[in-house]
């Protein structure tokens, strides 16, 4: 976990001192924490400590259980894959009892199974099925009533199709990358063109510049020893 | 040790024979007679009635307790007041299990209110006694909802009278009693809550205390006790300020009036690991790590010293990492501790914890094999060769993949993981929608829709996210196995040797790019837990030109310096122990052995040199070939 990850640079103090301190079991601030979620959403900020925060109050607190709030922490999580967000956010998602005066139903047990699926997708690198399930019709509600609120929504799944493809590839054909990315044509390289990427013309392989992790190298690890490790053997030569 | 310490009870029970004898006496007198009174005396009113049969309850419960556990009573009381830590310490450990043993294994200890007359009614030791009580039903019989209740009230009036008194208080106790005190507070939150969430069983009078318990282990009274320790003796400045290598003095100030008792600085250490243990059993992982931030896991800090604390902070550690997906973590920290038990051993087999710590231990060698499958390391070959003898078999599955290695997982995983607890009770204060939770006769068709009510409880919701993860990578292993035998491989070829498509193949080879990587800390160089940075942990690397995989394969040299350093040492010893052997024929002067000093070998240089020069000095007392 980075350490923008432990306290992204956008978190304001007044929601440090929430995420930080004894007041995030306080349920009043859950309203501001909801918030700062919105502002997340708006604004294509993540901010996956605030957010659990908001998940251990509902935890502690049912009656402030938002459906939608829930939904939106999750849609979040799901484009921070492969870090287990989303995961951790499901494990404070505690069983809660049937609800018996339902006055409007809640979205969440149904939009539960769909959301992990497309984190399992995610995660599995099934990019050209996440589009594929991500675009059904049986998704129209997720899309319609949620996605469309997170700002950037796709973009940031196509970041995460990105890490993948920059730690494994060299090079990669158009086709393939479009699959993953749920771009053709001119969109596509655009957005290769944004990443700094180039196209050899004459194969249509996208080449992925060099990072750590594909470059790679036969290599032997020799052990290496410091001089700490000998302290022992010295300090005892000398006193002896 | 205890048998050894009998007669000196024995012995003081003579002198306090004094005190109980009217008390006995009167008993004694009741015993015939007053027994029958109720039946004949209808018109004494009821409260009395009740306060006198319960009166007489009481007494005879007295009368039934053994001379040397009243004794054993009245001595641990005067060691309370004279805040006699040995005493205690030997109370405690000691002689509350040897009469436990002796009189009480089946049953309960007297209740306080019958030993009360024995300690001048010392609200204080009453309270500390009820801990012990409590602690004993929980561990030897059956809590009825009573004790459960009870416990919890008492605990409350501990923690009250700890931190709500004027000024710190001026009890001391032992520090293994300290952490017992924490350790136990979460364990009968842990088990009430498990209890609670079983709606099933329960009879009528439960279902009615259960709507009304109101605060009654509540999530948040038990988070509230732990921060309050945590606050009152500031126990995080405390550390930072050790770590900052402050002054006596300054941290004296720091700290202030309750920091600077041991009594306090102890517990709220213990409530820092006991909010870690809360927040993994509440499946907060991030926030469990997070109330570590100040604490430093090493074997130095003086925290160490309560062993059973030392080890469930590693086992909690070590677990939050596995839920983070950081199994090199997970590994670092079990392999430390389990090292520090292995050193350890020899004073744990006296310890009466020697069980738990025991029990512990051979869940960290699960999670130490999960981890290890998920993610082989070769830190330490010896924690590693102990795991695979106790769980050879699943590890074997696990480690080769596939559909069926999901079953060692999940095995291993419910074997070793904590004891998860819901947050909340379930809706006991409503009928209704409790009716709800209780599942029909089994005589429902089985083709009716799922039932609405498949209430998972938070250890299958664990094991199910964990298995996720797992289920995600269990092709790996066989991909592996195939690229190990290449430098390089056409995507197509591995798909047909896979017998797969070729597109799915290359995202499962992402996959695998994805998995060989992991957050990790990087000792020394961060603060706090949650901390770290991406490193490469498989030892098999490959990129994806076009539709061509490039394999290239990390090997680790042979280690020499580590068996060099190690037999050194234990030259060293071997040599040290010879030289302060006194010679068997005294009269002519002994050599003056210290002269030659061993030369020491230049940083990072050759071992040979080091242990060349071992093998010398060696060789002045005896022979030893390498």
């Amino acid at each position: 976990m980075a350490s923008s990850w432990i306290s992204p640079p956008t978190r304001t103090e007044l929601i440090e001192d929430l995420v930080s301190g004894v007041d995030r079991y306080n349920p009043s601030n859950v309203s501001i924490l909801e918030d700062y979620l919105y502002h997340q959403i708006r604004s294509e900020e993540y901010d996956c400590l605030a957010n659990l925060a908001i998940l251990k109050l509902y935890q502690f607190n049912p009656e402030l259980y938002n459906p939608d709030v829930i939904v939106n922490i999750l849609l979040k999580a799901l484009t921070a894959s492969p870090l287990p967000d989303f995961n951790l956010c499901i494990s404070l998602l505690d069983e809660r009892p049937p609800n018996v005066n339902t006055d409007e139903p809640d979205p969440l047990p149904s939009l539960l199974p769909t959301l992990k699926g497309l984190h399992s997708l995610l995660y599995r690198c099934r990019f050209p099925a996440f589009w594929k399930a991500y675009r059904s019709e049986e998704l129209e509600n997720l899309r319609d009533n949620y996605t469309v609120e997170v700002v950037g929504f796709e973009n940031a799944v196509r970041e995460v199709a990105i890490r993948a493809v920059k730690a494994a590839f060299t090079q990669i054909s158009t086709t393939r990358l479009g699959s993953y990315l749920d771009l053709t044509g001119a969109d596509l390289e655009a957005y290769i063109r944004k990443l700094g990427w180039t196209i050899d013309p004459s194969s249509s392989v996208v080449n992925i510049p060099p990072n750590p992790d594909n470059q790679i190298e036969a290599t032997v690890v020799q052990e290496s020893i410091n001089l700490p490790q000998l302290t022992k053997v010295i300090s005892h030569a000398a006193k002896a | 040790m205890a048998q050894q310490r009998m007669p000196l009870w024995a012995a003081e029970a003579d002198i306090d024979e004094d005190v109980d004898l009217h008390l006995a006496i009167g008993n004694y007198g009741q015993n015939g007679h007053y027994e029958d009174a109720p039946m004949q005396q209808p018109q004494i009113d009821e409260a009395t009635l009740m306060a006198m049969q319960q009166h007489m309850a009481q007494q005879a419960a007295f009368a039934q307790i053994p001379d040397v556990v009243k004794a054993f009573i009245v001595h641990f009381h005067q060691a309370v007041l004279d805040n006699n830590l040995a005493e205690i310490t030997v109370a405690y450990e000691s002689g509350w299990n040897k009469y436990t043993e002796k009189f009480y294994s089946r049953t309960e200890w007297p209740e306080a209110e019958v030993i009360a007359p024995l300690v001048n009614d010392d609200p204080i030791f009453l309270i500390l006694y009820r801990e012990l009580y409590y602690r004993h039903v929980y561990s030897r019989l059956q809590p009825n909802i009573d004790d459960r209740f009870h416990s919890y009230e008492n605990s409350c009036e501990l923690f009250n009278y700890l931190l709500n008194s004027e000024g710190p208080v001026q009890l001391e106790l032992p520090e293994q009693w300290l952490w017992d005190i924490i350790d136990e507070f979460i364990y009968q939150f842990q088990v009430f809550c498990t209890w609670r969430s079983k709606v099933k069983s329960k009879t009528e009078d439960e279902l009615m205390m259960l709507a009304e318990g109101g605060p009654v282990w509540s999530s948040y009274s038990v988070l509230n006790v732990l921060y309050s320790l945590i606050q009152k003796s500031r126990i995080n400045e405390y550390i930072v300020a050790q770590q900052e290598g402050k002054s006596p003095e300054e941290i004296a100030e720091i700290v202030g009036e309750y920091g600077q008792r041991p009594l306090y600085r102890m517990l709220g250490y213990f409530s820092i690991i006991g909010l870690l243990r809360v927040h993994v059993l509440l499946g907060d992982f991030t926030l469990a790590l997070k109330v570590m931030e100040n604490v430093e896991l090493n074997q130095k800090s003086p925290f160490t010293r309560v062993t059973a604390c030392h080890v469930a902070t590693y086992y909690y550690v070590g677990f939050c990492y596995i839920m983070l997906r950081r199994y090199p973590d997970a590994i670092r920290t079990f392999v430390q501790v389990l090292n520090f038990i292995m050193r350890m051993r020899q004073y744990h087999t006296r310890s009466y914890q020697y069980d738990q710590i025991s029990k512990t231990a051979d869940r960290m060698y699960a999670l130490f094999a999960i981890c290890n499958a998920l993610s082989p390391s070769r830190l330490d070959d010896n924690v590693a060769n102990i795991s695979k003898e106790r769980y050879g078999e699943q590890y074997a599955k696990m480690a080769r993949g596939g559909e069926d290695s999901l079953a060692a997982f999940e095995e291993l995983f419910l074997y070793a993981c904590p004891k998860f607890i819901t947050a909340n009770p379930p809706p006991y204060d409503d009928p209704a929608a409790l009716a709800l939770l209780i599942p029909p006769s089994p005589t429902d068709s089985p083709t009716q829709t799922p039932a609405p009510l498949p209430s998972v409880d938070p250890t299958h919701r664990h094991l199910s996210l964990f298995l996720a993860d797992v289920a995600a990578q269990v092709q790996v292993p066989t991909l592996r196995s195939f690229l190990k035998l290449y430098t390089s491989l056409g995507a197509k070829k591995l798909a047909n040797f896979l017998d797969a498509d070729e597109e799915e193949i290359v995202q499962e080879m992402m996959l695998m790019k994805q998995v060989s990587k992991s957050v990790s800390r990087v000792p020394g160089s961060e603060k706090g837990l949650l901390d770290g940075q991406t490193i490469t942990t498989s030892d098999l690397n490959f990129v994806i030109a076009d539709n061509m995989v490039h394999i290239a394969e990390s090997t680790i040299g042979r280690r020499y310096a580590g068996w060099f350093i190690k037999n050194t040492e234990r030259t060293q010893r071997i040599f040290d122990d010879l030289r302060s052997t006194p010679l068997p024929q005294p009269p002519k002067t002994a050599p003056p052995a210290a002269a030659t000093a061993m030369p020491a070998p230049a940083a990072g240089e050759t071992h040979a040199k080091a242990s060349r020069a071992g093998g010398q000095k060696v060789a002045w007392g005896a022979v030893k070939a390498a």
